[in-house]
Order: C-alpha cells, then structure tokens, then sequence
C-alpha cells in the first residue's frame, strides 16, 4: 500500500483530492462472450454527456488492454477507473495491484460486471433490453466513482504475545507448539493442568498409560522459558481489539505459594482437618493447596511450613495482560446425567465414565483399585451409552459424544483385564468405531469375552444391597431383558466446559446451536474462529480423542504464529466514519462486535474489531454515521444514474450472495434483466434514506439479499426488513428480503424472475390506474 | 410365527405417509431402533411386536404386520415409552392412532382376555380394582405367576389395596352395558364411519404429493 495509516478511523483516514475527478471507463467484449450479446458501441456512445474518457477492448485482461490504462493513469489522462468486465471476483485485484504500479489509488478502481450479471444471463432476451440495462450500470457505476474518495487500508501493529485459554492435552500442546516462537500465557481454571487427560487410565486405542504420555508433557510447559503458568485462573475481562488485547485474569486464591512449596508435606501431616494437600502425586504444578471448605483456620502449617510457604488470608486476585491473539482450549465436560430420571443417577456404584476413569488414574483415591462403594471388585459392570447423546427431545443433546464407544471398550477391557472371570457388558445403539485401529480394538474386545447388546437401556433401578438393576431391550432379538449388575457405568454426552459461552461471548467469537466454539469455515477452516485473532482447538469444538485434540492443538499453534509472524494486520478500510455524535450510545448499542465504545461523550470506534457491517448506520439517530464509500449520498448518486434512463429492480446484495449470482452467471441461469444488483458490504448499511431514493429515483421493487450465515447479522435482518418496510410504505412498490447462500445460485435466480414479474405487473396496474391500492410483497 | 421375505410388494408407502402425518407421526422416520421405548414397556414382552418393531415396520410400510400385531392393543397407554424416547416418537399415541385404522380394516382386537376381565370387573362392582383385576388375570395367565413376588411387595407396602370399591346402585350401569351388548355400538359404527381424522389426513398425503 502507499502509505500506513494509523488505524484511527473516525478520523479522516483518506486523503481527498482537491483536483477534478478524470475517470477513464474501459468495457471488454470479453472475446465476444460480453459483445456477441451488449452492444458496447451504443453503451460508449450513451456514456458522451459524462465528462469520462471511453475505451474498448477485445481483452481487458490480457497485457495489451491492461498496458491501455495503465499509460493512460501514467499520461494523467485519467486518475480513476471504471471497468466493465467480468465478475471483480476474478481480476479485481489483478487490475487493482496494476493500478497501483502506475501511481494510482488502488479503491479509484471499481469493476462493474456486465458478463456474469448481463451478457451471460440475458442472452435470451432481447438485445434492447440488455444494452439498456447495461447503460444503466455503467453510468451507475461513474457517479459512483465521481463521489467515492480514495481510501488506504489500515494496518495495525501485533502484541507478539499469545493467550492460551485451557491446560489440557489441547491447551499444552497449543502453548508448547507456539511458545518456540512467541510468548505464551497458559491459564487454567483448576490447580493443576492436564485437564481430563491426566484423570484417565489408559488411553485408546494403544492402551498406553495416560500419564506416562502426559507428564512429561506438563512438565515441559512448567519449565518452558517461553510460557507462562497460571493455575486457578480464568478470563475476567477482555478490552482492546483483535491483534491488541488488554485481557484481565482472575486469579482464585491457593492458600500456598507456588513457588516457596517444595511439597515436603510437613503441612498436611501437621493439619488436624485434613485441609491441605497435594492434588496428586504426578501434579503440575507441584504444590500444596488448601481447601479452606476444611480449614479451621489453626494455622498448624503456617508454623510448620520450612518455606513459609502458606498464607491463610491470600484473597483472590486479578491481573493484567496484554496479547495479540488468543487459542481457546477449554474442552469438554461430562453432562450430569441427574437428569434422566429412570437412570436414578446418582447412587451408589452407579458411576459416569468419568468417574471410573478417575479411580485408574494418577487422580485414583482408591489406589488405583476398581471398587464398589463398599471396597470390594465389582464382578459384574453395565456400561451404558449415549446418555444423554443422540436426544432430539430437547433433554439430553443430540450429538453423538464421539469417544463414548471406543472408551467403553477400554474399561470393559480393563474390567477383564483385572478379573478374567468378571462379566462386562457394553449397552450400545450403534457401535461407532471409525477411524483407524477402532474396528480392530471393536474386535479385540470381543475376543476378551466382553458382552455387547444392541439396546438403549431403559432403566436403572438401584438396589437396597447396592446392585443395580438394567432394564432394556436386547434389539437384535426384539426381546426385553433384565440384569443385576454390581457396578453400572453411564457415558454421558460430552458437552462444551462450563464458561464457554460467557468466554466466547467476552472475545467475539460465535458458538453453533451445540454450544461448541463455531469453526470460521466447518471444512476448510478449522482451528480459525470469524475473529481473526482468536483460534480454537480440542473438545471445545466438539467431543474428539487425544490423537484429535493434539492435532488441532498444533493446527491452532500454526495459525497463531502465521498470525502473529506477519506483525500487523491489513484491514479493509471500508468502516464507519462518525461525522456527528450526540453521545447516545445507540450504535455501542447496536454494534455486534464491541466494535464502538463512548469515550469522553462520544462514540468511537475500534478500527480493528469492526467488520463493516454497518448496522451502526442505521442505528444512529441522527444520521451521524457513514460507512466510507457506501455513504448515502454515494449510494444515491449510483442509484440515480442507473435508473435515470430505464427504470428496473434494484438489488442490493452483499458478498456472498454475490458470488452466487456469478456462479448462476457461469451456469448461464436466465432471469430478467430488470434486475440490477449495488454490491454492498452488507445488507446492514441501508436505511430507508436509501431504498425510497430508489424508489424515487424509478425503481420498481427493491430486494436484499444476503448470503452471509454470521448469526449476529442474520438474527437483525429480520427487524431491518420489517423497519425498511414500513418506512418506504408510501411508495406502494414491493420489498423484499430473501437470504441466499453461496450455493443456492437456482433459488436466487428464480426469486429475482417471480420478485421482477411481479415488480413488473405491479408497476404496469400503477400506471394504468391513478392509486394502487395493493399492499407490498409479503416476505418470503 | 411365520415371517414373510419383504419384497417391494410387502410395502404400502401410502400407509406409512398416511401415519407420518398423523398428529405426532411427524418424528417416526428418525426413529433410530434404539429399543428404549420396548425396554420401558411394561408389557412388551406380550406383544408379537415390541413398539420399536411397530415404529421400523411404519418406516417401511408393512401394513398388514402392523395392523394385524396385538401390540396396538395391548398397549396400556402408559406413556413410559413417549417419555424416553430420545428422538421424540410418541409410540402411545401412535398406537391409538393405529387402533381406529384396524378397525376400520375389519381388524378385530386380538387381546380380549383383559378386557373381558376389566369388563367383568367394571360390571360387577361399578367400579375397578386393581386387586380383583390383576389375581383374576393372573389365574388366567399362567405367565403372570413370576409377578406374585411383586404383587406381594406391593401389597406390603401399600400399593395394591385389597378393598374392594362397590358402587351403591348398579342398575344404571346394568342398562348402559345392556345397551352396548345390544347394539354391538362400537363395531358397527366404526365399520360405518371412517374414523374422520383419517379422511382428513389422506387428503393431506395426496396433496403433499401433488
Ligand atoms: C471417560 C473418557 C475416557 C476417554 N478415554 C480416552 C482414551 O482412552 N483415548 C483418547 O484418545 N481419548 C480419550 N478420551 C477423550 C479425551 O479425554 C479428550 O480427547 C481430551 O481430554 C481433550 O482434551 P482438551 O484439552 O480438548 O479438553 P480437556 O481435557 O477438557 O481440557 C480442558 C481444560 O481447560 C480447563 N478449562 C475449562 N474451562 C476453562 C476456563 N474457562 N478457563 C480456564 N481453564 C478452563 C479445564 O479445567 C481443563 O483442564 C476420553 C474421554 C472421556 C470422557
Ligand atoms: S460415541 Fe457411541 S456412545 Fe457416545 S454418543 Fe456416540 S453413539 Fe452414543
Ligand atoms: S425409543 Fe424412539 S428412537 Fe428408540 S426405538 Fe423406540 S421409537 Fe425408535
Ligand atoms: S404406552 Fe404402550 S407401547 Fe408405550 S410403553 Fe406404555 S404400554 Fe408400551
């Protein structure tokens, strides 16, 4: 870019030419596929009252045309550009970074698409028609380019410093992946880390030790240079923008300083209650905690403490860091299955699989001994899946918790394993084991004798003398049964960590309908959130095993460091411009980014955190907001001269939806050529200013249309459509608002041909009768 | 029982669409043969088809299995099943919608035995009791012998009351029973009448079709 501009962007970020506007308009016949069908002579010609400069060409895009404007920017017959092409999402920034070489503003450079929008879409229609609608464009297309100004992107320096939110295997491996590179700040809630993993036995599908594998793992983040540690730590407040954050942690109190603990133990053998320990023997970090729900306050480890180590009057703390990007790894936690009431949960020996893993691992009480409440083996354990998974009833959740099948296995195995005579039998709807060496492990626990039936249970009753009895039907024989067990052992369906949304909600980031963290694109993007500098890996994006969580661990360490190796950010600098403020707040309110606050009595906005959207404008009371280059005027200005000679339907239409008009274009899908699309950034920047000037301006019918599947814009769009509505009513011509994505390219094209026919009829009963009486469209 | 091969011709998709559309039928092809609702059935084991194999043989269309089961009539409308099911079929209701369309099909209720003895209870006293119902049934159904240790547990504790309720004047009862014998009411009118809910819902199935 020319210049870097500070991102202030309330202020002027644009440099305004005092000099008169020459713009140059160049139209391509596109080898014939625009001039066997547009007569570009007649389009030039109609173009001789502007004061613009025409040329056209057989190719725009190959050098010889693209050398055309360029010596014509560099002769300085022309400062500013208006093409009329193909789509701008093929060769926009081809004849853009052109532009620029020849020392023009790069944004004075518009494309408007007169192949994909017109020459391959009205081919059967009549020529007419076609060249009117083009005309339309074109001139459209230089009022707009006679009142936009030039504008430079923004660009925003990085804090080289990550937060990573979660210490468990996904959590350490994300710190430890970035921290070679870039600071790392790990935080976790409980006080110690390792999250679920370290509270499991073995792990599937090798059966290898969990904390055998994790220790070292967790050590290595304790004494990494680069990271961080904070136990007993969460997200209090997040300020600041993507890229620049100023996050402050709450910090709960331990009781015992973490780093004067030498974990001697003279404390707890000193303590009368019981209040002090270790949480376990393998714990990172390795210190004594208090659990002051005991504590009588004696202050026998005050005294005893070699290291004066403990502090009985510590008070949670807070503190405050300053990141650029921040990875989220807060995992999963298990539903509390209380909530199916014929599984009596809890009861004696009746356990989630949680807590049986937790008796086999470096966190057992029970010395690493499976037992019964009352200490002995149970000889006889249900396991029983999908509770609370694969519910559409609204109680439990309806997806599948993934690991369930494959974990059951391995406590059955283990089952077997410490008693070859005890019974285990796996309660299952469907045995899910995809993924590589699962069917095996699938086969190797049936060799070890294990009990499969093909049953949801239905019912759990515990007994008096502590077994439980499993009711169910065996579904492969359609007959129901009955068993006592010793031991019954629930899956629960595994669901996003408590916090998750309210963390989700302080950084910008959506959530799917599941409550997991939503992945900015399902396939092509994982690990990456729809905010730029926040990234997500482990169970936070959904149930996955370790082999999965350590992937996406590493994936979301790639895409902090790429994000934080570039230094700066580029953002687009289309945004908002406050030209009046009267301190009301109501766009602070009304932004779904937090990307407006209130300083000293007027609103100001975070360049970086602003996506454009523009739902700010209309919010405005007083009109006080403009979206740069999307003004009102500039709005109106396209819209005038567009309709000026050919009234048609006007479109307004945001990017994603646009693209699905162009791929209708590549499909050549006919519809009329009434229609005329304004590309806006979003939907959201129009208010009823807008729409009636197009009413006025000799618009038959007005649609938006947008593609975009961000919530936050979705969720608005209806009261934006219902507001428009009213507003415009006096014009009696048809609204409409139609949500289009990418893909439905045919839905698209058949709305735009019923929405012009009507537009069309309605318009023709106006001018045969004086007054219309009919009311608008309905929406769709 | 003897079980036919399915062939093409062993489905009536008309019929399945009929029940798709019946208030609550909405959810019947997501049903995942999961089997809670027949492990919750307190009386599936009786049944020739437990409810699961009622909701898969709708998914498929199997007519004439479906309405000739005693499953639709031996449901106690106990709900358990519509309570658990996680994919939001309602088997209970099902069943009732399935009882009329039997009928209809000149599909007598294969379960008489317990009725009778609910009758013949009803009869008598002008009231029912639990007590009275379940011992006569019992004698009747040597199966229900394994449930006389249960019987005995809910006694202890209660549940089963051995009074007997009577009603103080029977007449009245005696002449409305006396009016159902004689007119054989139920039979004939259903034969008569198409239960309306399903005349409308056939032309709901065309018109989706259209
Ligand atoms: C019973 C059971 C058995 C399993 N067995 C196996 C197996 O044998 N093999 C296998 O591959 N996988 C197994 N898994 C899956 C495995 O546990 C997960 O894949 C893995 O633990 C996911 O790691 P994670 O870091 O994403 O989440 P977690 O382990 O849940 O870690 C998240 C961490 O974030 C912390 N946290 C949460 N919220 C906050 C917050 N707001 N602020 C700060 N910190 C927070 C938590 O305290 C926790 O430490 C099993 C799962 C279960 C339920
Ligand atoms: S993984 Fe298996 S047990 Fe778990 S929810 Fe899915 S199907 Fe049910
Ligand atoms: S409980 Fe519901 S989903 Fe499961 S088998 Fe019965 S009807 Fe189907
Ligand atoms: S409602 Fe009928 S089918 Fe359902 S559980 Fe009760 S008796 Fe069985």
């Amino acid at each position: 870019m020319a210049e870097i501009e500070k991102p202030q962007v309330n202020e002027t970020s644009a440099k305004t030419e005092p000099a008169p506007k020459k713009i140059g308009v160049y139209l391509c016949r596109c080898g014939g596929n625009i001039s066997d069908v547009v007569d570009l002579q007649s389009v030039a010609e109609s173009l001789k009252g502007e004061n613009v400069i025409v040329n056209i060409q057989d190719y725009l895009c190959s050098s010889a045309g693209q050398d055309k404007i360029k010596s014509d920017i560099e002769k300085g017959k022309i400062d500013r550009v208006v093409i009329g092409s193909c789509s701008p999402k093929l060769h926009l920034e081809t004849f853009r970074g052109m532009v620029k070489k020849a020392g023009a503003n790069p944004t004075l450079l518009e494309i408007t698409n007169i192949r994909e929008q017109a020459s391959w879409v009205h081919d059967k229609e009549g020529k007419e028609s076609v060249n009117s609608k083009v005309k339309g464009l074109i001139k459209g297309a230089v009022a707009r380019m006679g009142s936009i100004e030039p504008l430079v992107p923004l660009e925003k320096k990085l804090v080289n410093r990550t937060l990573v939110v979660g210490g468990g295997i996904a959590g350490i491996t994300t710190a430890l992946e970035i921290a070679d590179g870039h600071e790392v700040i790990l935080i976790e809630k409980q006080p110690y880390i390792g999250g679920h993993m370290i509270g499991l036995s073995k792990t599937f599908p090798t059966m290898d030790c969990s904390q055998c594998i994790l220790t070292p793992k967790m050590v290595a983040v304790h004494n990494h240079p680069g990271i961080t540690m904070h136990t007993q730590t969460e997200v209090a407040q997040v300020k600041g923008s993507p890229g620049d954050y100023s996050i402050t942690l709450k910090h709960s109190p331990r009781y015992v300083d973490i780093k004067k603990c030498i974990s001697c133990g003279a404390c707890t053998r000193k303590c009368p209650a019981g209040a002090i320990f270790l949480p376990f023997a393998q714990a990172v970090p390795q210190a004594y905690i208090i659990d002051m729900s005991k504590c009588s306050g004696c202050g026998a480890c005050v005294k005893i403490c070699p290291r004066d180590a403990v502090n009985l009057d510590a008070k949670e703390e807070t503190s405050t860091i300053s990141v650029g990007a921040v990875a989220i790894a807060t995992g999963f936690e298990p539903i509390d299955p209380s909530f199916i009431e014929e599984y009596n949960y809890p009861a004696p020996n009746l356990l989630t699989a949680v807590e049986f893993e937790d008796m086999l691992s470096a966190k057992s009480k029970t010395g690493m001994r499976l037992q019964k409440a009352d200490g002995s083996f149970p000889e006889r354990v249900a396991f029983v899946l999908c509770a609370g998974s694969r519910d559409f009833t609204g109680k439990g959740r309806k997806h599948c918790s993934k690991v369930c099948c494959i974990y059951s296995q391995k406590q059955a195995q283990l089952v077997k394993k410490m008693k070859a005579e005890a019974q285990a039998w796996i309660f299952y709807i469907d045995m899910r084991s995809a993924g590589r060496r699962f069917e095996e492990f699938y086969h190797h626990t049936q060799e070890k004798g294990v009990n499969y039936v093909r049953g949801k249970v239905a019912e759990i009753i515990p007994k008096q003398d502590g077994t439980l009895m499993v009711q169910y039907e065996d579904t492969n024989l359609g007959r129901k049964g009955r068993e006592i067990f010793d031991m019954v052992v629930l899956c629960p369906a595994l669901i996003p960590s408590a916090g998750t949304k309210e963390l989700a909600d302080k950084l910008g980031v959506p959530l799917g309908d599941d409550g997991f963290i939503e992945e900015k694109h399902v396939k092509l993007d994982p690990v990456n959130t729809l905010n730029q500098a926040v990234f997500a890996a482990g169970c936070v994006l959904g149930p996955k095993d370790i082999h999965d969580s350590v992937t996406e661990g590493m994936s979301a360490a790639h895409k902090v460091s790429q994000f934080l190796g570039k230094g700066m950010i580029l953002i687009p600098p289309e945004k908002p411009m406050i030209l009046e403020c009267n301190g009301c707040g109501d766009c602070v309110k009304a932004c779904p980014y937090n990307a407006l606050s209130l300083s000293g009595g007027k609103a100001v906005l975070s360049p970086l955190a602003c996506t454009g959207c523009g739902i700010c404008v209309p919010a405005c009371p007083i009109k006080g907001i403009e979206i740069r280059n999307f003004t009102r005027s500039q709005l109106k200005a396209q819209l005038k001269a567009m309709l000026e000679d050919a009234p048609g339907v006007v479109v307004f239409i945001d990017p994603y939806a646009y693209a699905a008009a162009d791929i209708a274009g590549v499909n050549r899908k006919q519809y009329s050529s009434l229609v005329r699309f304004i590309s806006l950034p979003s939907i959201h920047v129009l208010d009823a200013d807008v729409v009636n000037a197009a009413f006025e301006y000799g618009a038959t019918g007005v649609m938006l249309i947008e593609g975009t599947t961000d919530e936050k814009l979705n969720s608005r769009s209806d009261d934006l459509y219902k507001k428009l509505k009213k507003e415009t009513r006096k014009h009696k011509k048809p609204l409409r608002y139609s949500h289009i994505e990418t893909a439905q390219y045919e839905k698209l094209t058949d709305l735009l041909n019923v929405f012009a026919s009507q537009a069309g009829a309605k318009a023709e009963k106006r001018s045969r009768k004086e007054k219309g009486e009919e009311t608008p469209e309905e929406k769709e | 029982m003897q079980k036919e091969t399915i062939i093409p011709e062993s489905k009536d998709i008309a019929f399945r669409d009929l029940i798709i559309k019946t208030p609550g039928g909405k959810n019947i092809p997501t049903c995942m043969q999961c089997g809670v609702c027949a492990g919750s059935c307190p009386v599936s084991h009786e049944m020739d088809y437990t409810p699961r194999q009622i909701v898969r043989m709708i998914q498929l269309g199997l007519k004439k299995e479906v309405l000739n089961s005693n499953t639709i009539w031996i449901c106690t409308t106990c709900f358990s099943c519509s309570v658990r099911c996680p994919r939001g079929i309602y088997p209970t209701e099902l069943m009732e919608t399935l009882k009329p369309i039997a009928m209809k099909e000149g599909i007598k209720n294969r379960n008489t035995k317990f009725d009778k003895i609910f009758a013949d209870v009803v009869k008598k006293n002008g009231r029912a009791s639990e007590f009275l119902l379940i011992s006569k049934y019992s004698i009747s159904e040597p199966g229900m012998i394994k449930q006389v240790p249960f019987g005995l547990e809910l006694m202890s504790k209660g549940k089963l009351p051995l009074s007997i309720d009577k009603m103080d004047d029977l007449r009245e009862l005696d002449s409305i029973f006396g009016l159902g014998e004689k007119t054989g009411i139920q039979e004939k009118t259903q034969s008569k009448e198409k239960p309306p809910e399903i005349k409308e819902n056939d032309s709901d199935s065309q018109e989706a079709e259209k």
